[in-house]
């Protein structure tokens, strides 16, 4: 479980790193989505304790994240119109 | 050969009225995430200039914080479910304490931020960035709240010797929605703070 901490604590200090370095484009944008659906999925999993859990209910969270991070996607990539 | 595999259980840890709570507030902040991204498209320059004005590392170390929180949540519950004698119970419940230490610093952070930000004349009606920093964060701020409530409620069972190898169901239940308020946040420190 210590493993999940040092790697939410990594993601969190590389999400970071890349909003104080301005290192933000869309390649960061995806990248920062990505991790943040890594560790959603740390912490349905391991710390809420999903994983020992029937699929349907394990499911709740990570369709969750999809959804939202997807949408958030979304409304970062869909090119605007003037 | 076979191969052993753990028998999945039925329902969440817990009691199952709290997954309904936590399915609903998943719903809640899942329309205000989303409701952020797209508001954001009318005035990008607008959501990108605002955003320079939060201080990313009060964000930074309030995801550490509650982050920790959580794991030391983790582990007073490890505590209870593997050793099966009466120092569990002050074993679980110091880790419960430094879980609650951990979030009231969350709020301390929080409440700095957000006199700071009042301070320099900012609120709901300055612009729609500052409409939804504040809505969500405060939102999230009430959930730190009642989570930091619910966890001095199972700290002081804990201490009292309420939960034991066999019955420790309260204090999964209270966990869950600490483990909630930590996912909130882990979505809504780079949707706010980081991405432009």
């Amino acid at each position: 479980m210590r493993n999940v901490w040092i790697t939410l604590v990594i993601l969190t200090l590389f999400a970071f790193l890349v909003g104080w370095l301005k290192l933000v484009n869309s390649l960061f944008v995806f990248i920062l989505l990505v991790t943040t659906f890594i560790k959603g999925q740390l912490v349905s999993e391991y710390f809420m304790g999903l994983k020992n859990v029937t699929l349907k209910y394990r499911m709740i969270p990570t369709i969750w994240l999809f959804i939202v991070l997807s949408s958030i996607a979304i409304a970062y990539y869909l090119p605007i119109s003037n | 050969m076979t191969t052993k595999s753990i028998p999945k259980e039925a329902l969440p840890p817990g009691d199952f009225a709290i997954w309904i709570i936590i399915y609903v507030e998943l719903i809640t902040f899942a329309a205000l995430f989303i409701g952020y991204a797209f508001a954001r498209r009318a005035d990008v320059e607008l959501f990108n200039q605002s955003q320079l004005l939060l201080d990313q590392r009060s964000g930074f170390i309030n995801t550490l914080i509650l982050i920790t929180s959580s794991y030391f949540v983790v582990k007073a519950i490890q505590v209870i479910k593997t050793i099966d004698n009466e120092k569990a119970s002050i074993l679980s419940s110091r880790w419960l304490l430094a879980a609650i230490a951990l979030g009231s610093s969350f709020i301390v952070i929080k409440i700095i931020e957000f006199s700071d930000k009042f301070e320099q004349g900012i609120n709901l009606s300055t612009n729609t960035f500052f409409m939804f920093y504040i809505l969500l964060t405060a939102f999230h701020f009430m959930h730190v709240l009642l989570g930091l409530v619910i966890l001095y409620a199972v700290y002081k069972k804990t201490k009292m010797g309420g939960y034991n190898r066999h019955d420790y169901r309260g204090m999964e239940t209270g966990a869950s929605y600490w483990h909630l308020v930590d996912l909130l946040w882990i979505v809504l420190f780079p949707l706010v703070y980081i991405m432009r």
